[in-house]
């Protein structure tokens, strides 16, 4: 059962487990033991939030998980901002949006979760579909409260010829969670599913995605980068299945992560499962520590430990940050990562 | 394309070509079918089994009937009907004291088989030749262990497990059941209350065994399940090699097979462990074929201790199968080498868990996959670091080739970082034969057949590689049957 459907029944003994496969390292039974009542209304303004600089046609915000809930669908060229706002303690917040990108139509979506409050539990539920030849690029900054526990799920549905990207820069929480689950139909269409994760303290960032090929000629590349320092956890699994006949399938999954503090953990599940034999994928896997070399060698060059580790931290998740295509939001999230990248390395 | 027709078509052969397909016409007793605590206390008393050991399967007998059958697996077959097997066959003779007294039918069929079960069959050879060792099980007993006296001469025991009971009772106590507990799995559950026969190994300090030692798994009767457990204790700066082999008769209906291997290292020992599994694996239809649950597992208890398996799977309808290294000592190693070929309707879940709990502990983990008909491949894998695991490092690769429209390759691995002083790194990719290759191979006046045979052997030879010469020869032979015209 989904969170948002556990909270609503008022009934969590149905919440995910260690014994749920999909959720063995995130599982939410044991952080969320009774449902939370649903958060009061809230009035949040407009314009903040991490893209407050940045400008679009549309601002929706859904505060405490009340908003405007009609399907926004995109004709012609749009910026749009989708703003999950939580101000509460102890309380819910559930938001479901939907998507509709139109064929030929274009959309940048610049989607935040801003969370203030003490043990506050989000949930937010997103229907994304592209048309024929539609393009979106998805750009997610969450930013959740210590205590929280947040989960995000996306349902994407590609058509041919779509192309469809999103860069997730997340930093944790009591549970944080984004999901993305993609329906890939081959068929010229593209996929770029990145991400970030940035955690320390005690907090804890799972990346998940899931993408099944359906049909011949599709491509899809992912790379994540995370960096886990303090008592953080990070965690990715990413499945890419080709269902049968989804010859000519080339798909690539990356997952890096830095390891900075001995008591931080990293837990990462990167799956292919493949049906078709017509087909190009690979996924790669490393886990470590900064290089003692470049270290060595930055030091050697004048800056103190603390930069030189920062420095090599910014460049490692630089690499996601950089294929940002939206030149906004890729400055916003190359502004962020530093001062993240700060709090966690000192 | 048309190289790869050819291979399906030669792979679609591969059922009716199972060489060791033959069943042998012998006087045998049985367990009365079915399983409760007096089919435990038969096999028991069958095997003249100290108390304790009674009292142990019998323990083991009742946790497993409070457990449920793992479904995580990717594979897929009807449910198994545990009280339809007989958990017990044997030839029918009070022990023969020597081979002259083997049943001749057995001897003729170990023949056929090429295992050497007379001595001076291996001595025969070449002067110089290496010289092997074999522990010859038979359904569910132990029929000829060779060289034993040789061996004993270093110090080294190697006996059925049910003679070690017997006569060696208080290592087997020691360190039996203490790397796979009774109740780590189902399948090991039901593996402790009901094994049969396997073999022992003991190497003591600073021993290097002087030869190769193998045992070879046959099941013969029908209806039976073969429950074996083998037990390797190397102790301190001893070396052993032991060489594993299993077949079995081609029948329409599925037998169970569910072994438990233990592998018990000391301060800088080390143990090559080496499987060429070719059981049944069902006809092209994905009639009959053994179902394998295995649970083999090495406790690098020592520091400096180094474990390394190398597998070479073809054969079973059903594979479930993950040789895991713990690595407890400092420095300790774990290798695992492993080409896992399915064919028809065959289905493996395969792959290894390594578990670094020691500081400076390292593992290397290079796994094939190759599928072909209507068959599924999985890998799946473990590679944890623990707190005090500082140092660590892993090295993964898993590569999976496909074969033909209809198979299935899946690799699913999992990562635990729980220090920032272990580094890993995994690398995975799934391809099919790439015809550019084909062509290259081919325009150099290789035909189609031996050009995929060329390329699929550059693709499994990283772990060919591994595996002891005389074991090498017979995995390549295999392989080459099994995927005959197609991939080597």
């Amino acid at each position: 059962m989904s969170l948002a459907a556990a909270i609503r029944s008022r009934d969590v003994s149905t919440l995910p487990s260690r014994r749920d496969e999909g959720w063995r390292w995130s599982e939410l039974a044991s952080v969320v033991r009774a449902a939370p009542p649903l958060a009061g209304a809230i009035t949040v303004a407009s314009g903040g939030g991490p893209f407050a600089e940045l400008t679009a046609d549309e601002e929706i915000v859904f505060a405490n998980g009340q908003g405007d809930a009609s399907p926004l669908v995109v004709e012609g060229e749009r910026t749009v901002k989708l703003r999950f706002v939580t101000r509460a303690d102890a309380a819910a917040s559930l938001s479901a949006v939907s998507i509709l990108v139109k064929a030929g139509g274009s959309l940048t979506l610049l989607e935040s979760y801003e969370g203030e409050g003490e043990a506050y539990v989000a949930d937010a539920s997103l229907d994304i579909q592209l048309e024929n030849g539609a393009r979106m690029e998805r750009i997610v900054v969450a930013e959740d409260a210590e205590t929280a526990v947040s989960v995000s799920t996306a349902q994407v549905r590609l058509s041919a010829n779509a192309d469809y990207a999103q860069a997730v820069f997340a930093t944790g929480a009591k549970r944080q969670r984004i999901e993305t689950r993609v329906q890939h139909p081959g068929a010229g269409a593209a996929l770029r599913m990145d991400g970030v994760y940035l955690v320390g303290g005690h907090r804890h960032a799972d990346l998940t995605t899931a993408v099944t090929h359906a049909g011949v000629d599709g491509t899809t590349s992912q790379m994540i980068k995370g960096v886990a320092a303090g008592s953080g956890r990070g965690v990715f699994q990413g499945l890419i299945r080709v269902a049968h006949g989804a010859d000519r399938t080339d798909a690539r999954m990356r997952h890096d992560a830095l390891l900075l503090s001995d008591k931080a953990e990293i837990d990462a599940k990167p799956e292919l499962e493949i049906f078709a034999d017509d087909v190009s994928c690979a996924h790669g896997n490393t886990v470590g520590a900064l290089d003692d070399a470049a270290i060595f060698y930055a030091r050697q060059r004048g800056l103190p430990l603390h930069e030189a580790r920062v420095l090599l931290t910014e460049a490692f998740v630089g690499a996601v940050i950089e294929r940002i295509e939206h030149p906004g939001a890729r400055e916003v999230v190359a502004a962020l990562a530093p001062r993240k990248l700060e709090a966690l390395t000192c | 394309m048309a190289a790869v027709k050819e291979t399906v078509r030669t792979v679609e052969g591969l059922g009716e070509g199972y060489a060791h397909g033959f069943v042998t016409d012998i006087e045998q007793e049985f367990a009365p079918v079915g399983l409760t605590a007096d089919t435990v206390r038969y096999i028991s008393a069958k095997k003249n089994e100290p108390e304790w050991m009674l009292e142990w399967r019998l323990a083991a007998f009742e946790r497993w009937l409070a457990m449920d059958e793992p479904d995580w697996a990717k594979l897929n077959f009807p449910k198994i009907d545990y009280q339809a097997a007989r958990y017990y066959a044997a030839p029918k003779t009070d022990g023969p004291k020597s081979l002259d007294e083997v049943d001749p039918e057995l001897l003729a069929m170990y023949e056929k088989l090429g295992i050497p079960v007379r001595e001076q069959a291996v001595l025969a050879g070449v002067e110089g030749a290496p010289k092997y060792a074999v522990d010859a099980v038979f359904d569910s007993v132990s029929v000829v262990t060779t060289f034993k006296a040789e061996l004993a001469k270093e110090g080294v025991i190697f006996c059925p497990i049910s003679e070690a009971l017997r006569d060696h009772p208080e290592l087997v106590r020691k360190y039996l059941g203490t790397v796979v507990p009774v109740t780590d799995n189902y399948f090991a559950c039901l593996n402790s209350a009901v094994f049969s026969d396997g073999s022992f190994v003991y190497v003591p300090p600073g021993v290097r065994c002087p030869m190769e030692l193998s045992t070879y798994f046959r099941i013969n009767a029908s209806e039976t399940g073969q429950f074996e457990r083998t037990l390797i204790v190397c102790d301190k700066g001893a070396y052993v090699s032991y060489l594993e082999g299993c077949t079995a008769p081609m029948r329409d209906v599925n037998q169970l097979h569910a072994a438990v291997v233990e592998l018990v290292l000391m301060d800088d020992a080390e143990i090559k462990y080496s499987t060429v599994q070719n059981w049944y694996p069902g006809d092209k239809d994905g009639k009959g074929g053994i179902y394998n649950f295995v649970t083999k597992r090495a406790d690098c208890r020592g520091d400096r201790s180094k474990v390394s398996w190398t597998q070479v799977e073809t054969g079973s309808a059903i594979t479930w199968k993950y040789p895991s290294c713990v690595l407890r000592g400092d420095g300790s190693s774990g290798e695992f080498y492993s080409i896992a070929i399915t064919n028809n309707f065959q289905q493996a879940d395969t792959g290894t868990k390594m578990i670094h709990l020691g500081a400076n502990t390292k593992s290397r983990i290079i796994s094939k996959g190759i599928s072909a008909g209507h068959s599924s491949n999985t890998y799946r894998g473990l590679v944890s670091a623990h707190a005090k695991a500082l140092g660590a490092r892993n090295f993964t690769q898993c590569d999976s080739l496909l074969i033909g429209k209809d198979c299935a390759a899946h690799t699913v691995p999992y990562i635990e970082a729980k220090n920032a002083q272990s580094t890993f790194e995994h690398e995975a990719t799934t391809t099919r034969l790439s015809d550019d290759q084909l062509f290259y191979v081919m325009q150099r006046g290789l035909s189609q057949e031996e050009a995929v045979q060329l390329l699929v052997n550059g693709f499994v030879k990283d772990v060919l590689q591994q595996l002891p010469m005389e074991f090498a020869v017979e995995a390549q032979k295999l392989v080459a049957v099994s995927l005959e015209g197609s991939v080597g």
